[in-house]
C-alpha cells in the first residue's frame, strides 16, 4: 500500500474514532456527574493501558503502531464505561490490554479488524473477573433499586420491583448499573449524532433493537406489560451503549444496507438469546462477538444469493427425438 | 528429497518446523480441552507419545497392504487400545489425580488426528525407522505444547503449577477455559512462525529453488500480438508472429 493510500486509511479511521470520542464526552460526564473522580481514574487507567499496549505491540514487531488512528483510545474509554465506577483499576486494564494485545493488533489496521476490541476486551473480564465486573454498590446509595442492577432483576425474574419502576429513573440511568451506559436519552442523542455523520452505520442498530424488541415482545423475562419489559429490557446493562457504539463499528459491518439490518437483527437474536439462557447479566458484547464471527456469511453467502439464483442453470429440455 | 534422513532432520520438521498442532492444526481438541493444568497435559502427553508410537509402527510394518478405508478405523481401535489402559493406570495406581478432569476426554484422545494424519501421511510409505523417527518427533512436537499449555493455563488460570501454589497477584479465570487455549494457541504459533522463518527459512529457500528452476525452464514465448497487429496482419505474417512455420505445400497436392 502506497503511504498515500495508508495516510487516506489513516485518516478515515482517525474521522471515525473521533466522532466516536465525542459521542463518548457525554456518557463520560454522565458518569463523572453520578459516580465523581472515581469515574474518571477508572477511565483514565483503561484508555493509558490501551494506548501503551498499542505502543509496546508496535515496538515489539517492529512497526509503527496506529495510535493517532483513536482506536486504542476509544477502546479503552468504552471498556471502561461498560464496568461499574466501583471496580477495581487493574480489571479495565486487563480488559483493555486483551482488547488491543488480542483483538487488536494482531490483525493489523483498525479498518480491518474481524472483531470489535471493546466488546473482546469487556467480554474477557466478564469471564475473568465476574463478581468484580456485575458488582454495583459504588456510588448506588441514591439509586432507585440501590445496588441491585436492572440485568440482575430481570435474570431473577424479579417481577415486583421492576414493575414499580418509573420509567424516567430508567431512562436517566438512574439506576444502578455500568457507569457509563445507563443514560438512554443521552445514547439516543448520540444515536441522533451517528445519523448525521454515518446514517447508513445506524442500519445495524436499528436491526439489533428492533430484533430485541421482537425477542422481548414473543419472550418476556418477567410477569409485567410489554412497555415495562421493553424499557426494562433495554435499559438493563450495556444493550444501548452497544447498538450506538459497538455494532456500529465500521470494521466489522457488511457492506450492503440490507445485509447490515440482517447483522443487526442477527446480533440482537444472539443478544436475548444469551440474556434468557446464559450465566451472565450483560451479554451484548459476547453476543456482537458472535456476530462478528458470521459476519463474512452476511458478505458472500447472503450478497451472492439473489445472483446465484438468478444464474440457476435451467436445465434443457430435449424434443423426444 | 534425502531419502534416508536422520533423526535430526525429522526432529526438526516433525517437532518444530511442521509443529503438529502449531502448524499442522491437528489435536487441537485434546490440547484445548483437556490441558487445563500441567499434571493433566503431561498424562495426556505420554498417552499421546505411546499412542503415536505404536501407531506408527504397526502402520509401517503391517498396514501398508490394507484399502485406505480400513487403515484409519484400525489406527483409532489401536489407540484405543493402548491409552485407555494408560490412562487408567494414572487414574488408579499413581499418585497423580487426574480422575475428575480426564474421564470424557479419553475418547477424544485415544481417537485424534495426530495419529491419523501421522501414519497415513508418513508411516504407511517409510521403512519402519523412519515412521518411528516420525513419531518420536511428532510425540515431542505435540508433548512440549500440552506441557506449555498446560503450565501456563494452570499458572495463570489457577495460581498454582503441578499443584503447588503460585504467588501471583490476578488469576485469570478465562485462561482455563478452552478460549484462553485458544488464544494462547494463536500467539504460540505466531511466535514460531517468527521463529523458524529466522532460523529455519526451509520455506522460503524452496520457494526460491522452485522459482529459479521455473525461470530456466520456461523458454520465452513471442509477444502476443494486438488487436492493431491482427488486423493489419495476413494469417501468414501472424502465424509467423507466434512462431508457427507452415511447411510449403507441394505442388502436386494443389
Amino acid at each position: 500500500m502506497s503511504n498515500g493510500a495508508v495516510k487516506q486509511n489513516i485518516g478515515n479511521a482517525k474521522s471515525i474514532f473521533g466522532d466516536y470520542l465525542i459521542m463518548l464526552a457525554a456518557p463520560c460526564f454522565v458518569a463523572f456527574r453520578f459516580y465523581g473522580a472515581r469515574s474518571l481514574l477508572v477511565l483514565a487507567a483503561s484508555v493509558a493501558a490501551a494506548v501503551i499496549t498499542d505502543a509496546l505491540g508496535g515496538l515489539a514487531v517492529s512497526r509503527k503502531a496506529d495510535i493517532k488512528d483513536l482506536c486504542s483510545v476509544f477502546t479503552g474509554a468504552a471498556v471502561a464505561l461498560m464496568m461499574p465506577a466501583g471496580v477495581p483499576e487493574y480489571v479495565p486494564v486487563f480488559a483493555s490490554v486483551f482488547a488491543v494485545a488480542v483483538a487488536k493488533f494482531p490483525f493489523g489496521k483498525s479498518e480491518k479488524l474481524p472483531f470489535v476490541p471493546a466488546a473482546a476486551g469487556f467480554a474477557f473480564v466478564s469471564v475473568c473477573f465476574k463478581e468484580q465486573v456485575f458488582t454495583y454498590a459504588y456510588g448506588s446509595e441514591d439509586k432507585v433499586f440501590g445496588a441491585e442492577s436492572l440485568g440482575s432483576m430481570l435474570l431473577r425474574g424479579s417481577a415486583v420491583r421492576v414493575g414499580t419502576a418509573n420509567a424516567f429513573d430508567l431512562l436517566v440511568g438512574n439506576v444502578a448499573g455500568p457507569m457509563g451506559t445507563g443514560c438512554i436519552i443521552l445514547m439516543l442523542a448520540c444515536a441522533v449524532y451517528l445519523l448525521i455523520r454515518r446514517p447508513k452505520a445506524l442500519l445495524s442498530s436499528a436491526g439489533f433493537i428492533a430484533a430485541c424488541a421482537v425477542m422481548i415482545l414473543i419472550f418476556p423475562r418477567v410477569r409485567a406489560s410489554y412497555i415495562t419489559n421493553l424499557i426494562c429490557e433495554l435499559c438493563s446493562g450495556s444493550l444501548m451503549f452497544a447498538a450506538v457504539f459497538l455494532i456500529t463499528d465500521e470494521a466489522t459491518l457488511p457492506k450492503k444496507n440490507l445485509n447490515r439490518v440482517i447483522y443487526g437483527a442477527v446480533c440482537g437474536i444472539f443478544c436475548m438469546g444469551m440474556r434468557y439462557m446464559g450465566a451472565y447479566e450483560e451479554t451484548v458484547c459476547f453476543a456482537v462477538l458472535l456476530a462478528n464471527a458470521v459476519r463474512p456469511v452476511f458478505d458472500s453467502a447472503i450478497s451472492n444469493m439473489p445472483k446465484t439464483m438468478k444464474k440457476a442453470p435451467e436445465k434443457e429440455v430435449k424434443p423426444h427425438e | 528429497m534425502n531419502k534416508n534422513p536422520s533423526f535430526k532432520d525429522i526432529l526438526k520438521k516433525g517437532a518444530l518446523i511442521y509443529n503438529p498442532v502449531l502448524v499442522q492444526l491437528v489435536g487441537l481438541c485434546p490440547v484445548v480441552a483437556a490441558s487445563t493444568t500441567f499434571v493433566q497435559a503431561a498424562a495426556l502427553s505420554v498417552a499421546m507419545c505411546i499412542e503415536l508410537f505404536v501407531a506408527c509402527f504397526a502402520a509401517s510394518a503391517f498396514l501398508r497392504n490394507i484399502p485406505r478405508w480400513m487403515r484409519v478405523p484400525v489406527y483409532f481401535l489401536i489407540g484405543i487400545m493402548f491409552v485407555c489402559p494408560v490412562l487408567y493406570y494414572f487414574e488408579t495406581y499413581s499418585l497423580i489425580n487426574i480422575s475428575l478432569g480426564m474421564k470424557i476426554y479419553i475418547p477424544l484422545t485415544a481417537i485424534n488426528s495426530v495419529v491419523a494424519v501421522h501414519c497415513e501421511q508418513f508411516a504407511v510409505k517409510n521403512s519402519v525407522r523412519l515412521a518411528l523417527y516420525d513419531a518420536a518427533a511428532s510425540g515431542i512436537g505435540v508433548s512440549v505444547i500440552f506441557l506449555i499449555t498446560g503450565a501456563v493455563r494452570e499458572i495463570l488460570g489457577n495460581a498454582t503449577f503441578a499443584g503447588f501454589a503460585v504467588n501471583i497477584p490476578v488469576t485469570l479465570r478465562g485462561m482455563t477455559l478452552p478460549f484462553g487455549c485458544l488464544i494462547l494457541l494463536g500467539f504460540l504459533a505466531a511466535g514460531l512462525k517468527a521463529f523458524t522463518a529466522k532460523y529455519f527459512p526451509v520455506r522460503e529457500e524452496k520457494e526460491e529453488a522452485a522459482e529459479a528452476t521455473a525461470a530456466e525452464e520456461v523458454p520465452e514465448t513471442n509477444p502476443v500480438p494486438t488487436a492493431e497487429e491482427f488486423a493489419s496482419s495476413d494469417l501468414d505474417e501472424f502465424l509467423k508472429t507466434l512462431g508457427i512455420e507452415i511447411p510449403a505445400e507441394e505442388d502436386g497436392k494443389k
